[in-house]
């Protein structure tokens, strides 16, 4: 096993590998950017270094600082996380190159799986199905134009290199397809420095639903069921469960599903971890999607539901070690799900909310945990993705995981930032959520269904007290903490109030 | 001693008194009892109103010091000029209009980068542009105006 390992990340997933390492006895090494310096994951790491600048490219993105720090520290193996340099195959070729283990599946398959479109041409010969569409980048317009009209609108333009939505439109008509390619392209290179785009059928009212997969470097493969990640807001997850509400009720799905995902893995010789994402109907039909080839943010339902610890399971096969049980070991127990909680504004269009977290109380109790990269006093930066926390349930049933959930939004308190918090109050009490019909779109449509939110009279006297209150004692926040741009505030209210 | 407080614009009158309800447990955060239900209140203070969240609800409350005679509830731009201001510290990375343009409610002016995400700042009514105040590559601060219209 390892002595030492160096985290390529930020924010609460180098905090969650932290804690991995420390639950094995293994030393960990933080790097971290000039913003960054006083962040959650380097106070808890053994060591700290350095990368350089604010800007990912300077920090984060930046392979040869990264090697380097990993060479002075004594660090014997990299985990990427996820993002940043996490599927990046030259990443994980320059570890090896420089004597260093990339836990995580090999170059070769990062490679075979990172493309898109190589991906989908290696799912249609291993027999699964995929959404109908480009197999090149959509670089010429008149080639566009004549793909998109043969694939019939809506179409959905993906980046080659992409996750997490960067560089995703959808598109209705002919009119708007040149500029979305425009904006699609320059959102892809920005954020992937790779602005090729390709075009593919939407399917209409599905659910995403994606299967966790492991594999040794033995050829041992099998997978950890599926994980359902319909609620998107810009192709954002934002809630995540296992087991998903659609396969709960067809239970075969998730063998089948999951023997689809392992012929990915076996075609691309894949080890470590991965994640192969599928689209499916309500019909029974699903659709390959793309292979996540690392750790992802939604990990953690998983993990509360089969009992593993999957970043732990990560540093064991990346050290050489079988597979430690079979498939028929696997047992799925229970129902767990997961919000990802982040600094942005949902009474303000979910603009992104940077600041200084003036206090925060997490919650805790039975059955909750909380994978968090913040604390009071810190500042959250603008130049990475605004997630602050992962708030997770675990409970026997779906039902209670959901009340579960809503007693911890009861408890979980921030200030200074505006946060997604009350929004998943929402979400949670929605009838259509409780009843578990899911697809892609549903967070848009639950959106533009918004009521004003409760308010009673008790309410308003505690606000007006409050505030009294807060304005006779002076003030606890700083000057520089104060409201932002009033305007949006009063837009906001002035939604509230119509 | 009564306090006039203006809650989201309607007024409601306390008795300094009633303040004995509030405990600051935490920096901005109030846990009141009133009618015997527990309400934790979080408090951003601002001028002239403070932003506060009762839970998840969110109330701008103004209070008025009665030792002063200023009122001063906010302007709203209904008509005339119209500042449009980053509503979060960002990058300027696209700038969709220039000075002299008309435009349209609706219409996208600039779009701002904060945490990898694009923000398209849009017109609220019809206009026209008189003055834009970036430049592309600018890092700007929330509330800063980026476009002025009329």
């Amino acid at each position: 096993m390892f002595r030492k390992v160096l985290i390529a990340n930020r924010g609460e997933i180098a905090v969650r590998i932290v804690r991995a390492l420390r639950d094995m006895d293994i030393a960990s090494v933080a790097v971290f950017s000039d913003v960054d310096r006083g962040a959650l994951h380097v106070r808890l790491a053994d060591e700290a270094e350095r990368l350089g600048a604010p800007p990912s490219a300077e920090s984060y993105l930046n392979i040869e600082r990264i090697l380097d720090a990993a060479k002075k520290h004594g660090a014997d193996a990299i985990h990427p996380g996820y993002g940043f340099l996490s599927e990046n195959a030259e990443f994980a070729a320059a570890c090896e190159g420089a004597g260093l283990t990339f836990i995580g599946p090999s170059p070769d398959s990062i490679r075979r799986l990172g493309s898109k479109t190589a991906a989908r041409t290696l799912a249609k010969r291993a027999n699964v199905p995929v959404v109908p569409g480009s197999e090149e980048p959509a670089t010429r317009l008149d080639h566009a134009r004549a793909l998109a009209k043969q694939l019939g609108y809506p179409v959905l333009l993906k980046a080659a290199a992409g996750g997490g939505g960067k560089g995703m439109r959808r598109v209705d008509a002919e009119a708007e397809l040149e500029s979305a390619i425009r904006d699609a392209s320059s959102e892809a290179e920005r954020a992937f420095h790779n602005g090729e785009v390709y075009i593919e059928k939407l399917v209409e009212l599905p659910r995403h639903i994606e299967i966790q997969i492991a594999g040794d470097r033995y050829g041992n493969l099998l997978h950890l069921g599926e994980r359902e990640c319909s609620l998107q807001r810009r192709h954002q997850k934002i809630v995540e469960e296992c087991p998903s509400p659609w396969i709960a009720l067809n239970p075969e799905m998730r063998a089948e599903m999951g023997e689809a995902a392992l012929r990915i893995a076996r075609a691309a010789s894949y080890s470590n971890l991965g994640t192969v994402e599928f689209l499916a109907d309500q019909y029974g039909n699903f659709y390959f999607l793309e292979v996540n080839t690392r750790l992802q943010v939604e990990h953690p339902v998983t993990e509360l539901v089969t009992g593993l610890d999957l970043v732990q399971l990560q540093l064991r096969i990346a050290a050489g070690e079988q597979l430690p049980f079979a498939q028929s070991d696997v047992r799925w127990n229970g129902w767990a799900m997961e919000c990802r909680v982040c600094a942005e504004d949902p009474e303000n269009q979910f603009f992104p909310s940077p600041g200084r977290i003036a206090q925060l109380r997490e919650p805790a109790g039975s059955g909750i945990r909380v994978d968090s990269g913040v604390y009071p006093g810190w500042t959250v930066p603008l130049e990475y993705d605004p997630l602050l926390a992962k708030l997770v349930a675990w409970a026997p049933d779906r039902t209670q995981v959901i009340q579960r959930l809503l007693r911890a939004l009861a408890e979980y308190s921030v200030v200074g930032v505006q946060t997604n918090l009350a929004f998943f109050a929402e979400i949670l009490n929605d009838a259509e959520f409780r009843a578990g019909r899911l697809y892609t779109a549903f967070l848009a449509d639950l959106i533009a269904r918004r009521k004003p939110r409760e308010r009673s009279p008790e309410m308003e006297l505690a606000a007006a007290l409050g505030a009294a209150a807060a304005s006779s004692n002076g003030s606890p926040v700083r000057a520089e903490e104060k409201q932002d741009g009033s305007r949006w505030v009063l837009d906001g209210r002035g939604r509230l109030l119509r | 001693m009564k306090l006039q407080v203006l809650v989201d614009g309607r007024a409601i009158e306390i008795d300094r008194a009633q303040l004995e309800a509030a405990a600051q447990v935490e920096p901005g955060v109030f846990s009141l009892l009133v009618n015997g239900h527990s309400f934790e209140v979080r408090v951003l203070p601002g001028k002239p109103e403070a932003r506060v969240e009762v839970r998840g609800t969110r109330f701008a409350v103004e209070v008025r010091d009665p030792r002063s005679t200023s009122s001063t509830s906010s302007a709203r731009a209904g008509t005339g000029r119209q500042n449009v201001t980053a509503p979060m510290p960002g990058k300027v990375i696209r700038i969709l209009v220039q000075k002299g343009d008309a435009v349209s409610a609706g219409q996208g002016l600039v779009v701002v980068e904060a945490m990898k995400m694009q923000n398209e700042m849009k017109a609220a009514r019809d206009g026209r542009v008189i003055e834009v105040r970036v430049q592309d590559g600018d890092t700007v601060s929330a509330g800063q105006t980026l476009v002025v219209l009329e």
